[in-house]
């Protein structure tokens, strides 16, 4: 019991003991302590109702000194209130910096609950997406922003992936979405103005497609006096050497140019469609008797397992089994092998080129399929390579919805496996031999 | 009435079912503008690949169409709704309606892209099928967030917004029949483009009626052929 208490009881007792004793030197104990206890109860309902007051008005001047119980209470009540006012004034401080910084964030960030109900969001949001912070709160954030994507992405629970959407404020801007799960059960959408990258990439693949066009027609007549010079049998012996050599050069050149252009065009477009199933193992078959054959080759071999058909552009499926096939012929041996198989299965189709070659270091395999990007700097360019076929791969894959897998392991080979999605692989019944063209 | 208004049911299922029907709606319309700015593009950059795409694609269109109908009927039948949600129900089912009828639109815009696609390309390349394309899905757009946000003020803003889509759906058609005076060689070309433009303009009469609906849906009342350009003395405040 604490020293307030004590007193406050002991004084009460105290009081009550008097008015008895009062009572009894006049022969009335009874009324003696009926009167001390009414006087009591009026002083505490008196200090009460002032209590009462006091808590009502703000103006605590009655209990402002002094040492009973009733003082003590207020004091520590007003102590109790001062510091809950003080906590609240400094979170109401914190909470305004907090949203001063989410404000000057260039980027929008709305708060989303499970429900993907919007709970606040910070200007950038509104600037950027039309949202409105007080208007919008409770209403599902895919109810404003109905991008097909987007509402797919909130509801795939995906927080890894992005989507890109125009911008529903201002015309011809784009915003790159992402959902990052964030507290119990919370959603943060961040909205990025991508508008200016997605002019730069548009630039750029227009400047590579353009600088390409244009080159082709001034190197068209250089290859066309080159072709006919070379054919002439009066220039002098000493001018045939640089005049093949240059000849060899335009050619490549004009090779160059023209993967460059098939590279936009490929970034540009989107999923390849097809009219009717591109046949890979008659690709594979042809590609390979195109290609084999020399004294300086390696063995091919086709393990074409399967007969399905692949969903897609047939030309493009082809320029892959070629450049793959290609570059497994540049970088093995002879004595070597190359095998090619086609396989199918119930997680989609793989086709797959694997040689015995001198394989590639595996620093390198993340940066393979990078334009011009040559393991050794030093050894390919003579050999007919230009740098852009597996590019040119990637993105064709892209289109089909598949994936390039590299595995090497430096010499004993590498294998480029393409994986292609079920949904593209269509499985027909065997065809009769007598049947097949 | 208000958002808060349609969450105060003694079933959570049933505030839940409301939720996700109003969801599906504002997620068709999502579909629906995609679909429509997509068709404007491939007319102006005379991409016949995404014509054809946005054709291709209108089958989603109308199974979100089916799905939702048979969602209102199924509240209908088991929730008995009354007042504000049957307002809300009935508006739902006439705007997917609607929205529906843009879906084809848009399905004949990119039609008619990939036709286009195929001829000579003026020296404008369509700005003004793209201005009024814009027009169109600005208001198609303020129509679904007045939907989505029960906002009257926008839905009344944006419905006086098709006088000024019929403006440029006349200015085109004037200029359209120059050209096919001047030039008949040009008058296939051209009938594709006015058909185009009638379509965006139709677009913007289905956008208007869903603006309708919203203010049904929020006050109660029919505006029907009472708004302003017919009736100025019944303007609402």
């Amino acid at each position: 019991m604490s020293e307030t208490s004590r007193k406050f009881l002991i004084g009460m007792l105290l009081f009550l003991a008097a008015g008895a004793g009062v009572g009894w030197l006049y022969g009335h104990l009874d009324w003696g302590l009926l009167a001390a206890t009414l006087v009591a109860l009026l002083w505490q309902v008196r200090n009460l109702l002032n209590f009462e007051r006091a808590l009502r008005t703000g103006d605590f001047e009655t209990f402002r000194y002094g040492e009973g119980i009733w003082e003590q209470l207020f004091s520590r009540f007003r102590f109790e209130r001062e510091r809950g006012s003080r906590h609240k004034k400094n979170h109401r401080v914190l909470l305004r910096e907090v949203r001063k910084s989410t404000n000057a964030m260039p980027d929008g960030a709305v708060i989303l609950d499970v429900n993907n109900e919007i709970i606040t969001c910070n200007r950038a949001a509104k600037r950027l997406a039309g949202l409105k912070r007080k208007k919008d709160r409770g209403q599902r954030v895919d109810n404003i922003l109905r991008d097909p994507g987007l509402t797919e992405l909130l509801h795939s629970g995906d927080h890894k992936a992005t989507v890109e959407m125009m911008s529903p404020v201002n015309d011809g801007d784009w915003l790159n979405c992402r959902v990052v799960p964030y507290g119990a059960d919370q959603k943060l959408l961040l909205l990025q103005d991508i508008t200016e990258r997605m002019r730069l990439s548009k630039m750029r693949r227009d400047f590579v497609a353009n600088a390409s066009h244009e080159l082709r027609s001034p190197l068209t007549v250089i290859s066309g006096y080159l072709d006919g010079l070379a054919d002439d049998e009066n220039i002098p012996p000493a001018w045939k050497k640089p005049v093949a050599q240059m000849r060899r050069q335009a050619a490549r050149m004009r090779q160059i140019l023209s993967e460059l252009l098939e590279l936009s065009r490929l970034e540009g477009a989107g999923p390849a469609k097809s009219d009717q199933p591109v046949d890979v193992r008659g690709l594979i078959e042809g590609t390979v008797e195109a290609l084999g054959g020399h004294a300086n080759t390696a063995r091919m071999n086709i393990e074409a397992e399967s007969t399905a058909k692949l969903q897609g552009n047939s030309a493009e499926i082809e320029t892959v089994i070629v450049n793959l096939l290609s570059n497994a012929i540049r970088y093995t041996p002879p004595d070597g092998e190359i095998t090619v198989s086609w396989r199918s299965g119930s997680e989609g189709a793989d086709l797959t080129v694997a040689d015995t070659g001198e394989g590639i270091d595996p620093e390198y395999i993340p940066r393979l399929t990078e334009r011009f990007f040559r393991v050794d700097k030093s050894r390919s360019r003579d050999e007919g390579s230009i740098g852009l076929g597996l590019a040119i791969v990637k993105h064709i894959l892209a289109r089909h919805d598949a994936e390039l897998i590299v595995t090497s392991e430096t010499g004993v080979g590498s294998v480029f496996r393409c994986h292609f999605s079920p949904d593209r692989v269509v499985i027909e019944p065997p065809v009769p031999l007598a049947g097949d063209g | 009435m208000d958002i808060a208004d349609l969450n105060e049911h003694i079933s959570r299922r049933y505030n839940q079912d409301i939720e996700d029907l109003r969801g599906s709606v504002l997620s068709m319309g999502g579909l629906v503008e995609s679909q429509l700015s997509q068709a404007v593009a491939a007319i102006v950059t005379g991409d016949s690949e995404l014509g054809l795409q946005v054709a291709r694609d209108d089958y989603k269109v109308n199974n979100l169409e089916v799905n939702i109908d048979e969602e209102c009927g199924r509240i209908i039948a088991t929730r008995a709704p009354a007042a504000s949600d049957l307002r809300l129900i009935v508006a739902i089912i006439k705007t997917i309606t609607d929205l529906e009828r843009i879906g084809d639109e848009a399905e004949k815009i990119g039609f008619l892209a990939s036709k286009l696609a195929a001829m000579d390309r003026p020296s404008d390349s369509y700005r003004e099928i793209k201005t009024l394309g814009n027009h169109v899905a600005h208001m198609l757009r303020d129509a679904m967030n007045a939907f989505a946000r029960l906002d009257v003020d926008a839905a009344l803003e944006t419905v006086k917004q098709d006088e000024l889509v019929d403006e440029e759906y006349e200015v085109i058609v004037r200029q359209c029949i120059t050209f096919m005076m001047e030039d008949p060689r040009s008058i296939k070309r051209v009938m594709n483009v006015t058909w185009a433009a009638r379509a965006l303009e139709r677009i913007g009469d289905h956008a208007k009626n869903i603006c309708e609906y919203v203010i049904y849906m929020v006050q109660g009342r029919d505006v029907r052929h009472t708004l302003q350009s017919e009736h100025p003395d019944t303007a609402p405040d």
